[in-house]
């Protein structure tokens, strides 16, 4: 944790400097927050309402805050949470199963006015939404976001062998759909 | 792991890592106050109702009540100065001989009972018309009068 992200933590449990600092936090992470919850359910406006409860859960719990790990790292984990809490909700409300939320991510990402890529693009995230859950987020951290492994473990409370382990077998089963695909 | 990598790198060419998903125009500029706004709102109380809103058809139909008096008595009192003071006069003078409806002042404020409004006035032995205003009327009625007794006598 570096002196600029000590004094921003500082002002976030300050009243006087609060909202400022709350709202340098939002320009700091917004960008990398969003992708990263896109990946996860896939639309835009979905990614939206998440990001948005980020944010309040982190303006509301800020004071608990207890600095064992970075900001990055908390907002990450909050992130990743409210993601699945929210495909969760989906599963629940739709009686949708376990297999056919992938369905549900796909018809998502086919009717996203957001989704410029081409057809090769999309039959990756058409592969990639194949995918369990756990799977699918660390492969999108692993191979989108290039980040560590040790990064990735503090934030998904998952140890570097099994996040190696997940991201493994993530990659065995694009490669095999990718195979079906072109058959 | 950088094999695996560039397994699915080699079967995608150069598109390689690019971002598909794109937002829309100006998201990320106006995230923050958007999000301000929305925590702003949630931060609001839940707004308790007063006992002022539970008041609030009462005062206003006593307000209305009160503008309506006062509609009604200053224009008589300023154009008509001398018909209240004649009445009055002619109440000293023989109150059994007065024709109630023919008098102005108990026509027009029609709000009571013209038994009501005779023994009220001829209660007061030192009435001066001049000397009452719009607030000493307001008084007496809000002394002697419920809204459901201006109501009920309309």
């Amino acid at each position: 944790m570096d002196l600029n992200e000590k004094e921003l933590i500082a002002n976030l449990k300050s009243d006087g400097n609060r909202e400022k600092a709350f709202k340098v936090l939002v320009k700091t992470y917004q960008v990398r927050l969003y992708w990263h919850i896109r990946k996860i359910v896939m639309n835009h406006d979905d990614a939206d309402d998440i990001l948005q409860n980020v944010y309040v859960k982190v303006w509301k719990n800020v004071d608990s805050f207890r600095e064992d790990s970075s900001l990055f790292t908390w907002l990450f984990r909050i992130a990743t949470n409210e993601s699945l809490s929210f495909l969760q909700q989906q599963r629940r409300h739709s009686i949708v199963s376990m297999n056919e939320i992938s369905e549900y991510l796909a018809e998502s990402l086919e009717s996203d006015v957001y989704f410029d890529g081409d057809e090769i693009q999309k039959k990756l995230q058409l592969a990639i939404v194949q995918l369990p859950e756990k799977q699918r987020i660390v492969f999108n951290m692993k191979y989108f976001d290039e980040m560590k492994y040790e990064e990735m473990s503090e934030i998904l409370t998952t140890s570097v062998g099994a996040l190696k382990a997940s991201f493994h077998f993530a990659v065995k089963k694009i490669e095999e759909f990718l195979k079906e695909d072109r058959k | 792991m950088k094999e695996t990598d560039e397994n699915i790198e080699n079967q995608f060419g150069s598109h390689k890592k690019g971002q598909p998903f794109r937002v829309p125009e100006d998201y990320f500029e106006t995230f923050a106050d958007r999000l301000m706004v929305r925590i702003e709102e949630e931060e609001q109380p839940n707004k308790k109702r007063s006992l002022f809103f539970y008041l609030k058809p009462a005062l206003m139909m006593a307000a209305s009540f009160a503008f309506v008096m006062l509609l009604v008595y200053v224009p008589i009192k300023k154009f008509f100065p001398a018909t209240g003071k004649a009445y009055l006069a002619a109440q000293k003078l023989n109150i059994d001989s007065v024709d109630s409806a023919s008098v102005v002042p108990v026509t027009l404020i029609s709000y009571f009972s013209e038994s009501q409004f005779m023994s009220a006035v001829t209660d007061m032995t030192e009435f001066e018309p001049d000397s009452i205003s719009n607030d000493d009327l307001a008084d007496f009625i809000a002394a002697n009068y419920s809204d459901y007794d201006v109501i009920a006598n309309n």
